[in-house]
Formats: structure tokens, C-alpha cells, sequence
């Protein structure tokens, strides 16, 4: 491994320019830049097949052929660096007929199926040829080879993934799909098998190409070669509209493109946008549209009639709620009303449900948080602080080191993932991630360091001590009473506790303080932490020694999760919002309750008790994707009143007392604030689906039946959001090392696995069981178990397994489930991993409200 | 003289008329040619017609054949084997300039691709025949036939069961018999 200091002499030179004349253009460009980006940069059309904007050139196609001055030879422009002088020609009469020679001898082999062809109407063969190659002269004629599998059939589509089907037929051998999956993705499940013109792309021998940005791969594609079974002759793409939208799951925001006709959305695609997803997306945020369309969806407004679930319109449904809403306000008081809204709908939403329960109902209960527990009671805790630092996610591409802690950051964060990806292939950049589990990344990172489980904090403390002890901490701060600050407060204890050795925390402490641009994220399993606080403080104070907090350098943030976690926050979506932002909303709403509010868990615990009565759940599913189901569950059936607004029929709706249809993401204009706090806005793509409503409609109703307004018109509530998310300033804070004292957890008993409820590969919390190309990926709740462990207790993919927990204090206690395994070629080690995205299986029932770490028996069950 | 000539004008437009010519006075042979004459001269025309052979064609009952190019109602054709032609492409509604065509495209059990729904709005039809002209594989055909009145508006939606050929293609021979006994009449 080379050192630091040479490689950044190798990173950085200045930026040279080479100027060199296209089409009789002078133009001037970066040295390094090849004739096609010249010729990009001018807007000069050049054909081009196997090239990609973020992909390497290999001039496999030879399409984007240009006649340069002095060269003898059509020279591909792709692949030729631009030099200083150059004169290129792109449309010369040698050029074209070099392109109709290309386009030639690709249709030699090329079936003349675009009649049958998905790709028809945006295929880069269709038109190349359309502008090049037609003529009817070919040089050669012989029959076109058919690469089948099967003689008999007359058919060459092969399905070679959940969602992909391949033609080899009509693939021309661009290798575009091979690239991107190993350079962007770093993942190698298809591939160009044989050689010559026999080659094959195909998935890996025994496998199916099922990664999470298999969907990148279809679309990539020139040709119809690789077509996606969603998309599959649903409709001709000339036939279909496109509308902007936003991925509505991850806090990444990443851009897609929705493709509508008259009726309905047909199929989401990516739209290049370069601060956030470089023109990848996960297979989550393609195939997440259709809880659009899915049949699953609730379509009119449900009260609970003697036990009975009946449709009924919105006015009665209405005329419920205000009815109990007042009785309980009347009797009880306001604050027994208590409002949770999920960080997945759209700010306008967010920002009305506050007004609705703070401005009109005059209680401070809200909250958007319900998939956590333990949550901070004050405004200025550490974890908040850390939360809300600024993080640019392009700004992960060009970091030097890039630090993971506590995130399976593939499930949690598809694109930053990528973009760690690129700037270890572009940039040759550290990545260290440490994790209690085994994740995706451990395949490109410098150092994979898997601590023990619940000892997130004590790895982070052995990293500022090891700061502090080789003297790399930032000099300004005063690290002189460290010793009584951390507990265990010498590296040797950490690296023992933890589990890391010295010399690797050493090690990546180095890197880190030798780094010019840090990127450190902090992930899910830091956030879903009940000592949250603890480690966000341990993190804090590595950051702090780094100067990343100061300002002097670099980024550091724990990353939010949801798609608009970054907006609730912003928007005061929780009781102890800061001091500034409650002016803001004192300002915008005409009464603002006194009372300090009740959080997640102090509803719950209020519910329980006597404190709330009546709850308003709006999008969220905590009985599915909170923890301890038990205890959820109880809490919500003891309320007087509950009222759930969602997509589809889910836990928490099986309690509710009235039911509302909400309208997805594709069916409304909003917006989202990603992690970043950029606010990107989406576009309705179909009508709404039944008596469906989306977030702010609904709650002007409900406002409205208790006699209040929420808005005039949809413009005042966007300005309102707008003041909001323009006032909101993150936290500032003295800075001065933080106290961390680690609690070592119960030692669990004998013969006991760990085990994490979370996200499937690909599943992204509740909703997403409604998409059935997700399903072909992940059918149903399945345990992740590691290859080891599996061979240990003789357990395979797909086998049934009973999970038991056993160890449980409250009322988790005996629970169990049965399980399909799922055999992860990446997880190591003991620890389990469930998912909580199906509502048949709820998983949560084994997490705990007040313990760190699950533990779970598990059994195969044998088949009869 | 018949001069066209200019009667009123707006800003948009102009319209013309012939002027009248008047009519001349026809003097006594004229009036003798015109009623003396003319009228056994029309006799003769007519009763000399009704020992010719017809020229009209009584339509109900006969049909005149249509030109080779007529483009009358579609039809779907298939393969030998029976197997549609029609593979949903959607060219054909590409190309039309009526809007006629509807189609929603499926996938059979061997993963082939044809079409689901395929129906042709016969009102709004032009027959121009570019459906024809644009398929790729030679699926639709605009035939000779052009007796589809119906009394509804639905009648006109021709869907595929109504469009494709029959299979296996019936043998016409009721039809050629009839043709041939028709010729001794
Ligand atoms: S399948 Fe498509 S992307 Fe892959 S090599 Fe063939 S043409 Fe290129
Ligand atoms: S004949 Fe012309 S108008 Fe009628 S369906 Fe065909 S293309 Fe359309
Ligand atoms: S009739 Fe011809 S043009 Fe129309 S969809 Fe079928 S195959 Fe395509
Ligand atoms: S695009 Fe240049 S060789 Fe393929």
C-alpha cells in the first residue's frame, strides 16, 4: 500500500487545458478529456454505443469513429485523449461512411426484431442506424446465427434475473451492462462468458442477476438485449409521457423519471442528477412506483363498525373523527391527542399535520420517529446535533478516507454507497467501515473492522484515544482530562472490549488524521441504538479531534433514513423542537400549545397509562416497523380513539378505529429534503387512486370538520414550508470533548444468536410489499444467516426456520415465528438478520424497547 | 359572358358568382324542334334501352367486385398454421392519422409477444390504409368489404376477434358455385 503523502502528489495536478479545433470549433478542454467529451462539451453530436458519462471508456463498438488531421485512420473518440492542435472532423463523408460500416456489420447479427422489441422507440441502434446505416447493399449475406437455448422453442428470451430477461440475439456486444455492474457497482453477478462472436452475457453460473442495481443494467442497455419483465410489452415508450419524480423511500433523493400514459404510471427510470445519484438508482426506487398502481391499496375511507371494517365516504368517515376528536379534547384535554406521521410523505404534508395538531388542536404530541425507541428529551442532545450536520453526498466521491460506522450502508443509503464506491475506483480512497455485522461494503473497503455487538461507542472511543495518543488530534482542542471523559478510557481496554485490535484502530486513526477531505457517515444501526446518545457523543468527540465539526475540514454526519427525515426535522415534526423554530411556528400558526410535548415513547407509555386518548397515525406502521410489537400493539389498543391514514391495510390499521386512503408519492405534486437538506420537488404522474387523498388534503379535511383551516390554498402552505425550511439552522454548539461511559449489556444466554430486524435487500419499510417486481427479490420475510452458521446448525436457503425468543424480560417473552432462510454469502458470524418490510411477519415482536441487542433461538424445522 | 365576378368582400374573404346570361327568344323552328321533334326521338332512346342489357346492378341482391386496391374494412391475417400474425407492435396506431387503433400487448406462454386487446374504431377510420402500409409484418390488410352498417356505435369497434381471419380459411366453394351458375342469367 502506498502511502498518503505520495498519493496525494499523484491526485493533484493543476488543471491543465488543451485546445484543439472540432468542426472548424476551437474549443478548449481539461487535459485528459477525451474527443467525445470535447465534442459533448460543444454539444457536437457524435454516435456512441458502448460509452456511459460515468463509466470507463473500452471503444468496443467503434461507432463513435471522427477523422482527426494526420491520423491515418478513423480514429474512436471515445478513446483518443484530446491533444493540443488537434483538428477534428465529426461529419466528414470518411466518418459517416466509417459509421455506416459499423452499423453494417452490427446488423449483420443483429435479429430485425424491433417489432417484438421493448427497447423500440428508444433503442440507440434504431436511430443510429435510422441516421447512418440504412442501405440495402450490404457486402454480406449470409444467415444470422440465433443464439438459443432451446432448439425446440422459437422463442430467445431468457430470464436471467428476478426482473431481467436477455436477448443474446440482439446484444451487440457493447459490454456496457459487464462494466457498470463491476466498476459502478462492484458487483459481478453477470458476465460476458465464451469469446468471439459466441460471446454470452449472462448471470454468473448458477446465479441470477438479482443485486440491488440490477435495474441499472436494463436500462443501460443500447439495445433490447437486457429488457426488464416489469416494463415487458406494457406499453410502446412513444405512447407515454415523462414526469419528474424523486426516489420516495431513501433520504438519498435520488432523481427518477416517471413514465405515464392516460391511465396509470408504467415504469420509473433514472434521471442523471450528479449531486445525488450520478444516474444510478436501487432496484427500490424502479420498481417502487407501483405501489401506484398495486392492487392492495385502500381505496375508500374504513370505520370500524362493531368490529367490522366497512367502507363508508369521506364525510362520514369525517364526521367520525371530529365527533370522538372533540369528545376527547372536551373531556380530557388537548393533550391527550397525539399525532405520528412518517418521514416517507412529502413536506407539505408534514408541515400540515403540524398545524393541524399544534395550530388547531393545540397539542405539542407530535411526532415522526415511531420506528425508534429511547428517543432524546432535549433539544440540544449530541445525536441531534450530529444529525443535522451538513453532508453532501457528491461530496463522498471526492473524499480521500471515507469512515462507516454502525450502517449497512447499501440497505440504507443505495447511492452514498455508490458514491464510496467511486471515490475508492476514481479516487483511490480509504474506506474503513466498522460494523457489528458483515455488510456489502467489507468488498471495497481498506479495513472491515467488526466490533463486538453493543460496543459502538467503545470502538469510537478507542479511535479518539488512539487520535490523541500518536498526537494527531487537532491542537485547539483541549484534550487533557480525557482519561476521566471515556469509559473504558485506555485504547488497550477499548480494543479489547470492542473486540478491534489496536494496531487496526491505530491504523485507520492515522489515515483519518492524514486525510484532506474525511468523510464520516454514521448509520441506521447507530440511529435505531437505544444508546444512541452515547454513541453519537463518541462520534461527536472523533470528529471533533479530526476538525470536521470545527469546520477545518471534510464532512461528518449520521445520515437520515427516510426520504423526508431531513424535512421532518427542518419542519419541527417532534415535541422539543429548539427555540428558534418554535418562533417560526408561534409566527405561522395563530395559537401555539404551551405544554412541552410527549414523544414516541412517552405516547406509548402515555397510552398505557391515562395521559393519551386519541392518536392520529398518518403514513407510519409502527406495530410492523417500531420496536417491540408487544408493547406497540398494547399501547395502541388501549387508546380510545386511534386513527390510521395509509397506503394499504397494515398492523397499525387492523387497530384503527377509522381508516384513510392516502395517496402515493406518483399521484401528487411535493417535494422531499433529502439527507443532504437539498428540497427537490416531485410530480403527480396518474390520478389518485379511488377516494384516495393525499397528506395535506386529508388533514385539511379533518381540519376542517373540527371547524379549523389549515390552508386557503396549496401556495400559502408552500410558502409556509418554504419560510420554515429557509429559517431552520442546525444546532451550534461550544466545542469541547464529550463524556461517553459504556455500559457493557447483559451477557446472553447460552446457545442465544443476535439477531437485527431491518430492511431486506430489497424492501424499504412497509410499503414496499406492495411492488410485485420487489417481490420477485425478496417474496417474503426471510433470516439472513451467514454460510457458517448455516452449515453449522445444517440449514439451506429456503428451508423453514423457528425463531424463539426466549430471553426477553417484558412481553417478548416465548415469541416466535417461522422464518425462510436466506443463506447471505456476506453476513459472517453468528448474527441473524430479519426483515420487518412483510406485515405477516412481524419480526419486531424479538426487538426489545430497552435492551441493545436481541437474542433469539433458532431451529430448523424439519420437512415432513 | 360567364366572367366570375366579384359580389362582396370582407376582410377574410371573397365571394364570387357567375353573371346571368339572358336567355335567347327561340323562334318558331326552335319551339318546333324542341316539343315536334324531340319528344318521338326520346321515345325511341327509351324504348330502345329496354331490349339492351342492363347497365345497373341491383345492389342488395348483387355485388359489383371491388378493385384489387379497394381499401375497405380490415382484417387480421395469420399464418399458415393459424398462429396470428400481429405482433402487437403498435406501429399501425403509430401511424394512423385517424387514431383509430387501440392495442394492449401480452405475453403467451412461450413468452412471444401479440396482442391482448387490438380494436379498430371503424367511425373514426378513414380508410387511408397507412395502418397497412406501416405493418412490419404484414399482419393488417384493409379487404374489400364495406357493408359494416350497424345500428350502434359499439357495432364500429372491431376488436380481434372480429378482425382476424377465420382459420382454418373456409373454403369458399358455396360462393364460386353460386358465381357460376350465376354467369348463364
Ligand atoms: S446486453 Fe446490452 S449492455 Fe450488455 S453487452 Fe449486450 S448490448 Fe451491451
Ligand atoms: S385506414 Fe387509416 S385511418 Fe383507418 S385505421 Fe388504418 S391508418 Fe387509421
Ligand atoms: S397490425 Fe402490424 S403494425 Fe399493427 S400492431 Fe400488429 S404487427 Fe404491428
Ligand atoms: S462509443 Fe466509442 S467505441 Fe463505443
Amino acid at each position: 500500500m502506498s502511502d498518503t503523502a505520495t498519493k496525494d502528489q499523484k491526485t493533484t495536478p493543476a488543471v491543465e487545458m488543451v485546445s484543439l479545433t472540432i468542426d472548424g470549433r476551437p474549443i478548449s478542454v481539461k487535459k485528459g478529456a477525451t474527443v467525445l467529451d470535447a465534442c459533448r462539451q460543444e454539444n457536437i453530436p457524435v454516435p456512441t454505443f458502448c460509452w456511459h458519462p460515468k463509466l470507463r471508456s473500452v471503444g468496443a463498438c467503434r461507432m463513435c469513429y471522427v477523422e482527426i488531421e494526420k491520423f491515418p485512420k478513423l480514429m474512436v473518440s471515445c478513446a483518443t485523449e484530446a491533444m493540443n492542435d488537434m483538428v477534428v472532423l465529426t461529419d466528414s463523408e470518411k466518418c459517416r461512411e466509417g459509421r455506416k460500416a459499423i452499423i453494417e456489420f452490427i446488423l449483420l447479427d443483429h435479429p430485425l426484431d424491433c417489432p417484438t422489441c421493448d427497447k423500440g422507440g428508444e433503442c440507440d441502434l434504431q436511430d443510429n442506424a435510422f441516421e447512418y446505416g440504412l442501405s440495402d447493399d450490404t457486402r454480406f449475406a449470409f444467415r444470422k446465427a440465433r443464439k438459443i437455448r432451446d432448439k425446440n422453442s422459437t422463442f430467445d428470451d431468457l430470464q436471467i434475473g428476478p426482473e431481467m430477461v436477455r436477448n443474446q440475439n440482439r446484444c451487440i456486444l457493447c459490454y456496457k451492462c459487464v462494466r457498470a455492474n463491476e466498476e459502478a457497482f462492484g458487483e459481478y453477478d453477470i458476465g460476458a462468458y465464451q469469446r468471439g462472436h459466441n460471446t454470452e452475457i449472462d448471470a454468473a453460473p448458477g446465479g441470477q442477476v438479482a443485486s440491488l442495481y440490477s435495474g441499472n443494467l436494463v436500462e443501460i442497455c443500447p439495445v433490447g438485449a437486457l429488457t426488464s419483465s416489469d416494463w415487458r410489452y406494457k406499453i410502446r415508450v412513444w405512447n407515454t409521457q415523462t414526469v419528474p419524480s424523486i426516489d420516495p423511500y431513501h433520504a438519498d433523493g435520488a432523481n427518477l423519471t416517471l413514465w405515464k400514459d392516460a391511465t396509470k404510471v408504467h415504469r420509473a427510470t433514472s434521471r442523471m442528477n450528479d449531486d445525488t445519484d450520478d444516474g444510478w438508482i436501487s432496484d427500490i426506487a424502479r420498481y417502487g412506483y407501483q405501489i401506484a398502481t398495486s392492487e392492495r391499496r385502500i381505496k375508500a375511507p374504513l370505520v370500524n363498525k362493531n368490529g367490522a371494517m366497512v367502507e363508508v365516504s369521506w364525510e362520514e368517515a369525517l364526521g367520525v373523527i371530529s365527533r370522538r376528536f372533540k369528545e376527547v379534547k372536551e373531556s380530557q384535554g388537548a393533550p391527550c391527542l397525539a399525532g405520528v406521521v412518517s418521514p416517507n410523505l412529502d413536506l407539505k404534508t408534514l408541515h400540515a399535520f403540524n398545524k393541524l395538531f399544534r395550530g388547531a388542536l393545540g397539542s405539542n404530541n407530535v411526532d415522526y420517529r415511531s420506528d425508534y425507541s429511547n428517543l432524546p428529551t432535549d433539544a440540544d442532545s449530541t445525536y441531534g446535533f450530529m444529525a443535522s450536520r451538513s453532508f453532501s453526498i457528491d461530496a463522498v466521491a471526492s473524499s480521500d478516507v471515507i469512515f462507516v460506522v454502525g450502517s449497512n450502508l447499501i440497505r440504507e443509503h443505495p447511492n452514498v454507497h455508490l458514491k464510496t464506491r467511486r471515490a475508492i475506483f476514481e479516487k483511490l480512497s480509504w474506506l474503513y467501515t466498522a460494523n457489528p455485522i458483515v455488510t456489502k461494503s467489507a468488498d471495497c473497503s481498506t479495513d472491515e473492522m467488526i466490533y463486538n455487538l453493543g460496543t459502538d461507542e467503545v470502538f469510537l472511543n478507542g479511535v479518539t484515544l488512539s487520535l490523541i495518543q500518536q498526537g494527531l488530534a487537532d491542537k485547539e482542542v483541549d484534550t487533557g482530562k480525557i482519561e476521566t471523559l471515556l469509559i473504558p478510557n485506555t485504547l488497550e481496554k477499548c480494543a479489547e472490549t470492542c473486540g478491534v485490535s489496536v494496531e487496526r484502530i491505530n491504523e485507520c486513526a492515522k489515515r483519518l488524521a492524514n486525510s484532506k477531505s474525511p468523510t464520516l457517515i454514521a448509520g441506521e444501526l447507530v440511529s435505531n441504538s437505544i444508546a444512541r446518545e452515547n454513541i453519537a457523543k463518541s462520534f461527536y468527540n472523533v470528529a471533533l479531534l479530526l476538525g470536521i465539526v470545527q469546520g477545518k475540514r471534510g464532512q461528518a454526519a449520521v445520515l437520515a433514513k427516510a426520504a423526508n427525515s431531513k424535512g421532518a426535522e427542518a419542519l419541527g415534526l417532534f415535541p422539543e423542537i429548539s427555540a428558534t423554530q418554535t418562533a417560526t411556528l408561534k409566527n405561522q400558526f395563530q395559537s401555539f400549545p404551551e405544554l412541552a410535548g410527549a414523544n414516541w415513547d412517552a405516547m406509548l407509555s402515555g397510552a398505557q397509562g391515562e395521559d393519551i386518548k386519541a392518536m392520529l397515525i398518518f403514513g407510519a406502521n409502527p406495530v410492523q416497523t417500531g420496536a417491540d410489537y408487544n408493547h406497540i400493539k398494547k399501547s395502541l389498543e388501549s387508546l380510545d380513539f386511534l386513527v390510521v391514514a395509509d397506503l394499504k391495510e397494515t398492523p397499525t390499521t387492523a387497530l384503527a378505529d377509522v381508516v384513510l386512503p392516502l395517496s402515493s408519492f406518483a399521484e401528487y405534486d411535493g417535494s422531499f429534503t433529502n439527507l443532504e437538506g437539498r428540497t427537490q420537488d416531485f410530480c403527480a404522474g396518474m390520478k389518485r387512486i379511488g377516494a384516495s387523498l393525499p397528506g395535506y388534503e386529508a388533514l385539511n379535511r379533518i381540519a376542517q370538520s373540527l371547524g379549523f383551516s389549515l390552508y386557503a390554498d396549496l401556495s400559502s402552505l408552500q410558502d409556509e414550508v418554504s419560510e420554515l425550511l429557509d429559517s431552520y439552522n442546525a444546532p451550534e454548539r461550544k466545542h469541547f470533548l464529550m463524556e461517553s461511559h459504556f455500559q457493557a449489556p447483559p451477557a446472553p444466554q447460552e446457545n442465544s444468536l443476535p439477531l437485527f430486524a431491518g430492511d431486506a435487500l430489497h424492501h424499504f419499510g412497509h410499503w414496499t410489499e406492495m411492488c410485485h417486481s420487489l417481490l420477485e427479490f425478496n417474496p417474503e420475510a426471510a433470516l439472513e444467516i451467514s454460510a457458517d452458521l448455516a452449515s453449522r446448525l445444517d440449514i439451506q436457503t429456503g428451508d423453514s426456520v423457528r425463531v424463539l425468543c426466549d430471553r426477553g424480560d417484558k412481553g417478548n417473552k416465548g415469541e416466535k415465528l417461522i422464518l425462510k432462510a436466506l443463506v447471505s454469502d456476506i453476513l459472517e458470524g453468528d448474527t441473524l438478520l430479519a426483515s420487518h418490510n412483510f406485515a405477516a411477519k412481524p419480526v419486531n415482536c424479538f426487538t426489545s424497547r430497552d435492551s441493545r441487542v436481541s437474542y433469539v433461538r433458532i431451529e430448523k424445522i424439519e420437512k415432513q | 359572358m360567364n366572367k366570375l365576378k366579384t359580389i362582396s368582400r370582407t376582410d377574410d374573404y371573397v365571394v364570387l358568382s357567375r353573371e346571368s346570361r339572358p336567355v335567347p327568344d327561340p323562334g318558331v323552328w326552335g319551339m318546333l324542334r324542341t316539343t315536334v321533334v324531340a319528344i318521338p326521338i326520346g321515345f325511341i332512346t327509351v324504348f330502345k334501352h329496354l331490349f339492351r342489357k342492363s347497365v345497373t346492378i341491383e345492389y342488395p341482391f348483387k355485388k359489383r367486385p371491388m378493385f384489387p386496391r379497394y381499401r375497405g374494412l380490415h382484417y387480421l391475417e395469420r399464418y399458415e398454421d393459424g398462429t396470428e400474425r400481429c405482433v402487437c407492435c403498435g406501429l399501425c396506431a403509430a401511424a394512423c392519422p385517424a387514431d383509430a387503433i387501440y392495442m394492449e400487448p401480452m405475453e403467451n406462454e412461450n413468452g412471444e409477444r401479440l396482442a391482448k386487446v387490438y380494436e379498430i374504431n371503424m367511425i373514426r377510420c378513414i380508410f387511408c390504409g397507412f395502418c397497412e402500409e406501416a405493418c412490419p409484418e404484414e399482419a393488417i390488410f384493409l379487404g374489400q368489404e364495406y357493408e359494416f352498417a350497424t345500428d350502434s356505435r359499439d357495432g364500429f369497434i372491431y376488436n380481434k376477434e372480429k378482425l382476424l381471419v377465420t382459420h382454418p380459411r373456409p373454403e369458399n366453394t358455396l360462393k364460386k358455385m353460386w358465381r357460376k351458375v350465376r354467369r348463364f342469367f
